[in-house]
């Protein structure tokens, strides 16, 4: 499905590059730096408000409290003044650590979900980069995580991260297939890989009810595989109730035990940039990317990424906590039997009708 | 084009955590004092190794999720051409039989797993043995 759409698809980097008046390879390279810069803290910024204010607004909200609400406007100058408490923090070394993989792991993990930013259409022409294996790709950068909780886990010289750590990696695993044999089926639909295409397949009408025109979202088009990858998705960002690797009443926050000040930041940082890549992932496969009625692309993008978010934190205070034997039962023995059923059941569907 | 953007924003992604690393090697106090170095244990002087042995189980999904993942790599290029294949006028014999050919092999190769337990977390032995003398009395 290689159509006249792809070669009208202005990149941010090159837009950066044409305003400034640069050309060449020079120009791209100056243009891709000041795009992921300017990404990077897009992301950053949403992971600012959503850590140390939203999820703690949100959780009180359900559970009728208050919350921060002493500096600042409804609190919001909490961020400030907590992402300077934490960075200021004395950094604990634990006992027999394993140095440069104790030191490393704490980089990976946001390093890989900013990654998987790079291939993510956010509306009003920002996108880094929209190469043909755009949905692969993402793919491969969010699952770097797992590697980063493990080495922490490890490094850390303790068996409640060891164990932590290990459960990452039996959680990852086990949901990454639904995952992506999930994301296959959208894939039937669409023909291609590449975000630019999937986006741009959603766009056409599916039915017309009153004059208001629904878009054919995959969300509409087949909600049994929205279902679907929206329970593994929780569980491959390691959200509730699939936060079995962190499991703080069972083994102590898991890989994270060990790490204080800026370490712990950058994991708790890595986290919610992985949920807010989770968010993004569905947004473009199953709810249109940045579609959406009279706002501009980018602020669509948002909404949809944060709505995620809310329901990340409403089963956070909603769902308990699977056991880890549930976790890989509902896994192997559930999604991946489902996972392949809605495959195949989509390829028959979309052949009969084709 | 798309992967020096993508390099880009790697470079970015790590520069912007060792910049906080940097900015918190300033702020932060260092105090020398030895004993909060022990590893967290519930409070106790910790026992033994911190890198425990564990359950057989982490290994035996592993090996299983090699076999799926590389599956559902051998299955993306169908996906994609899939489609315009059935547009270009392949019967749908031959652009979808093969695959759901495939995928019965996989799904036969799960069944086999399930039955032998390999998808099964661990059970405490002892707890079963107790649970069947109950049953048996």
């Amino acid at each position: 499905m290689v159509g006249p759409l792809q070669s009208e698809v202005v990149l941010f980097p090159e837009r950066i590059a044409n305003l400034l008046g640069l050309s060449g390879t020079l120009g791209e390279i100056v243009g891709a730096l000041i795009g992921a810069f300017i990404v990077g803290n897009i992301m950053l910024a949403m992971t600012g408000v959503a850590g140390p204010w939203a999820k703690r607004k949100i959780t009180a909200a359900f559970t009728d409290r208050i919350a921060v609400d002493r500096i600042g406007p409804f609190g919001l100058l909490t961020i400030v003044t907590d992402s300077v408490r934490l960075l200021s923090k004395e950094l604990i070394i634990p006992e027999g650590a394993d140095r440069p993989s104790y030191d490393i792991a704490p980089l990976i993990l946001p390093a890989s979900a900013l990654l998987g930013f790079s291939v993510i259409p956010m509306g009003s022409g920002i996108q880094l980069a929209d190469p043909e294996a755009g949905l692969a790709l993402v793919f491969a950068f969010a699952s770097i995580a797992s590697i980063s909780l493990v080495m922490g886990g490890y490094a850390s010289n303790n068996k409640y991260s060891l164990m932590g750590g290990l459960r990452a990696v039996a959680q990852n695993i086990a949901y990454e297939i639904p995952l992506i044999v999930t994301a296959m089926s959208v894939v039937v639909f669409a023909g291609s890989l590449q975000m630019s295409t999937i986006v741009a397949e959603q766009t056409s009408t599916l039915v017309s009810l009153g004059g208001i025109s629904i878009p054919a979202w995959y969300a509409f088009v087949n909600p049994f595989a929205f279902v679907l990858f929206l329970v593994a998705n929780m569980a491959e960002i390691g959200r509730n109730p699939f936060d079995i690797p962190e499991a703080p009443t069972e083994i102590v926050a898991g890989y994270q035990t060990e790490y204080s000040s800026v370490y712990f930041v950058l994991f708790y940082l890595g986290e919610f940039l992985h949920v807010f890549l989770g968010g993004a992932i569905m947004a473009t496969i199953f709810l249109g990317g940045p579609a959406g009625p009279i706002l501009p692309g980018f602020v669509w993008f948002v909404i949809k990424i944060w709505a995620f978010f809310l329901f990340t934190q409403w089963c956070r205070s909603a769902l308990p906590r699977v056991r880890i034997d549930q976790l890989i039962e509902i896994g192997w023995k559930g999604m991946l039997v489902l996972s392949f059923a809605n495959l195949v059941l989509t390829a028959i569907i979309v052949g009969v009708i084709a | 084009m798309s992967w020096i953007a993508i390099g880009a924003l790697a470079l970015v992604g790590i520069a912007i955590p060792l910049a906080m690393m940097a900015v918190s090697a300033l702020l932060r106090p260092s105090v020398p004092e030895q004993g909060k170095k022990t590893t967290y244990e519930s409070g106790e002087i910790p026992t033994g190794s911190g890198r425990v042995q564990l359950n057989i189980q982490y290994y035996m999904v592993a090996l299983l999720f090699v076999v799926f993942d590389i599956e559902t790599v051998m299955i993306f290029p169908w996906a994609v051409m899939y489609r315009s294949a059935l547009e270009a006028g392949i019967p749908l014999s031959q652009a979808l039989l093969p695959m759901l050919l495939f995928v019965g092999i996989l799904v036969i190769g799960l069944v086999w797993a399930w039955r032998i337990g390999a998808v099964e977390w661990t059970t405490s032995l002892r707890a079963s043995a107790q649970k069947t003398e109950r049953q048996n009395t």
